[in-house]
């Protein structure tokens, strides 16, 4: 083993000879510095790459949009939103087809910035789309507590708000190893990563840095190879073993746990995040009593089951073909880190056969 | 000449009467003054010697001013960059304004002010020019049409279908500060940093280029779309590989920040005063050398080279030191947060 | 899932924060954070600062090679 110490993490990963093994990066943050960085380029062929359920928007069913466009068109509201959610198709337009037939839609940083806008904006109605895991949701429930300080009647938000804990249960049998999200468990802390070890599954918390994740996938072949469940911690310097204690508290306060749409795996009971009763003035779903839409994806779109890991972005029929970047079908050709769009933007022929 | 203080542009200036010739004798002749720009219907020019080059540009900036200059310099900056991208010396331009009423005179003049130091440096004559004013919110201030027409200098052919494997790729400064700079002056995401616009004209950056050699394959100027979208063009329009050196690729710390905060690739961001020159790998070395002479290219880099394998790739060498393709551009670009 | 920024406070006042990157600057919330100071790194995620940080990654991961090896 005396040899071994001097080996690098890269040095592990190129040289693996152990079984095959299918290592899931849940977050699409992850999946998408791992084709910048060129990582799939350094895997032996036993080791399998397969890009999970985390990107939020890429997880955004079609109906999400559809509530979005009929509130910006049929009830004249400004839509605040994060950048990735612009093109994501709804059944019948885009956010950015909405916008082409004269609907508000800013772009904003943060959910701050879109209720700092509602209320330099006391005239218009103004709905945030509140997307995203453990990590986003404090950030939109701090900018809900703002809005009450500030008076506005004029800010709430649209939720399709995600937790984690109940895809790992639906995701268990797709992987051997999970790269868990690093930023998620900044928030929640590792408890839960560790019960699942008990129950046969492994993981380990990456970061995002180059070194992080050559040093996680490392440590998931080298603890892999000796047999046993194992779970580590490898971005200590971000993720603490209890999380935020403070972001826990702040969405225990303000939001419960409801049902939930996920593109692709379909309904994931309780895996939602809502607003509790308390705070149901800022839920735009029911302050504008927005009929139930049920939204509609085009049937030859198998963003569902690349989202599943069961069929690589370049299975589906109109992958590169039809659904672009620039004209994206589904979800996960939109977002930066939608497989579909990682496949497309990197996918030279070496990373597309070992995806 | 009566003050322009407090005045601002109505429906009357762009009717064609009395006062749209005070318009134009305020601001756009007072400023344009040469000896070919004319009061009449067309500008009669002598034509060059040998071939010409033409090239026309619509301008619309929000804002329309910004930290490193104005529409009109850009105006002026962008047609003139596009002609010397084809080794054309600029010789005349025309330019057309849509102006939105009540659009502040003293901010039009400030314009007109910077386009006439602009072309003076670019050695350019506005010879022709056309006024309309547009009702309020039919255009947002102002938008500014340029054309502009150049002499190819003798023994000079560069275009985009000419790179060929084994050219090294040049950029002539640090990437995206255009970009940055408008996304930071929109003030739409709260974000402070210290970037100006690299607008420039480029002729003279040009000029010593070739005047250092004539071995020069392409020349383009990386506007819209950035550094990240030339390169894909030539990649398609030549049919070579693209091998980039991310590392080497110079970004202003602060535009990195940036790019960052908004989960944006430097890359794509429009740039109003970098070219990338692509030339046999041979005479790399003494066009940088060149380059970092003259003041708007101090910081010019080789990039990369142009490859056989891959056609219409572009391959990047990661910081771990993979190869890893060049995302393509995505149409819009849109902050991220996931 | 969530793309973060690795910043230095640079200010504090009142539950918000001036976190500085390369020489972008921007307020942020640093409501999740007590007793933050300026010279802290911190990880940003949509305008809010989640957590306080190392900001290298040379001693973690090598670390982690320790005790993997």
């Amino acid at each position: 083993m005396g040899e071994e110490k001097k080996r690098t993490a890269r040095e592990i990963i190129e040289n693996y000879d152990g079984p095959a093994v299918r290592i899931m990066e849940v977050c699409g943050t992850h999946t998408h510095e791992i084709f910048r960085l060129g990582i799939r380029k350094l895997l032996p062929p036993q080791v399998e790459l397969i890009s999970g359920p985390g990107c939020p928007v890429c997880v955004t069913p079609v109906g999400f949009i559809d509530e979005a466009v009929w509130l910006a068109l049929e009830k004249n509201v400004t839509i605040c939103t994060f950048g990735d959610l612009v093109r994501v198709p709804g059944t019948k337009m885009s956010l950015a087809g909405a916008r082409e037939k004269g609907a508000k839609i800013r772009i904003v940083y943060s959910p701050a910035d879109a209720e700092k806008y509602a209320l330099e904006h006391l005239e218009e109605q103004v709905v945030f789309l509140s997307v995203g895991f453990e990590t986003t949701t404090p950030a939109e429930c701090l900018s809900v507590k703002q809005a009450k300080k500030d008076e506005l009647s004029n800010y709430s938000l649209l939720m399709a708000n995600k937790a984690m804990p109940q895809a790992y249960e639906a995701l268990k049998g797709s992987a051997d190893v999970f790269l868990y999200p690093g930023h998620v468990n900044a928030i929640t802390g590792t408890e839960l990563c560790e019960h699942l070890t008990e129950e046969g599954v492994s993981g380990v918390v990456a970061g995002f840095t180059a070194k992080e994740l050559l040093t996680a996938l490392a440590v998931s072949l080298v603890k892999f190879q000796e047999g046993k469940p194992f779970f580590v911690n490898c971005y200590p310097r971000v993720v603490k073993p209890e999380g935020s204690r403070e972001a826990q508290q702040l969405t225990e306060e303000m939001t419960e746990a409801c049902d939930s749409e996920w593109r692709g795996l379909g309904v994931i009971p309780r895996s939602g995040v809502c607003l509790k009763k308390e705070w149901s003035d800022f839920d735009a779903r029911k302050k504008y009593n927005i009929p139930p839409i049920q939204g509609k994806a085009n049937p030859a779109c198998r963003c569902g089951d690349v989202l599943q890991g069961k069929c690589k972005p370049s299975d589906c029929k109109v992958f590169g073909k039809v659904c672009t970047p620039q004209h994206p079908v589904g979800a996960c050709m939109v977002s930066n880190e939608g497989a579909c769009s990682a496949y497309y933007a990197y996918g030279d022929n070496t990373s597309a056969t070992r995806g | 000449m009566s003050s322009l203080k407090d005045k601002t542009v109505t429906m009357a200036h762009g009717a064609g009467g009395r006062q749209t010739s005070e318009l134009i004798d305020q601001i756009f002749a007072a400023h344009f003054a040469n000896p070919d720009l004319t009061a009449d219907d067309a500008a009669v020019l002598t034509p060059p010697a040998g071939k010409m080059a033409v090239s026309t540009d619509g301008f619309i900036v929000s804002p329309a001013f910004f930290p490193g200059g104005n529409i009109g310099k850009l105006s002026i900056c962008g047609t003139v960059n596009d002609l010397a991208c084809m080794g054309a010396k600029p010789l005349y331009l025309t330019c057309a304004f849509v102006i939105e009423e009540g659009f502040p005179m003293e901010k039009l003049e400030e314009i007109a002010s910077a386009m006439e130091k602009t072309a003076a440096e670019a050695g350019v004559h506005i010879v022709s020019g056309d006024t309309k004013v547009a009702g309020k919110g039919q255009v947002d201030g102002v938008f500014i049409t340029t054309t502009g027409m150049g002499q190819i200098e003798d023994g000079v052919k560069v275009g985009g279908t000419l790179a060929q494997p084994g050219d090294a790729i040049i950029v002539t400064g640090d990437v995206g500060r255009h970009g940055c700079t408008i996304l930071l002056a929109r003030e739409d995401f709260g974000i402070e940093a210290d970037v100006t616009s690299d607008c420039a004209p480029l002729w003279k950056t040009v000029e010593a280029v070739m005047n250092t050699t004539h071995d020069l394959h392409v020349i383009r100027d990386a506007t819209r779309g950035g550094v990240g979208t030339v390169l894909y063009e030539i990649a398609g329009q030549s049919n070579v590989g693209i091998r980039l050196d991310a590392a080497s690729v110079p970004v202003a710390p602060e535009v990195r920040g940036v790019c960052g905060m908004l989960g944006l690739e430097p890359l794509y961001l429009a740039c109003e005063g970098r070219m990338v020159i692509m030339a046999p790998k041979d005479e790399a070395e003494k066009i940088v050398e060149t380059l970092r002479q003259c003041p708007y290219s101090k910081d010019a880099a080789i990039i990369g080279e142009v490859t056989a394998d891959q056609p219409g790739k572009v391959v990047m060498t990661t910081e771990i030191g993979t190869q890893a393709l060049l995302p393509q551009p995505g149409g819009e670009l849109l902050p991220r947060i996931c | 899932m969530c793309v973060g920024l690795s910043a230095k406070v640079v200010k504090i006042s009142e539950g918000t924060a001036v976190v500085d990157a390369g020489g972008a600057k921007r307020k942020v919330s640093a409501q999740l954070l007590e007793d933050l100071e300026p010279g802290d790194y911190v990880m940003v995620h949509a305008g809010v600062a989640i957590a306080k940080i190392t900001d290298e990654d040379d001693d973690e991961t090598d670390q982690l090679m320790e005790e993997l090896l």
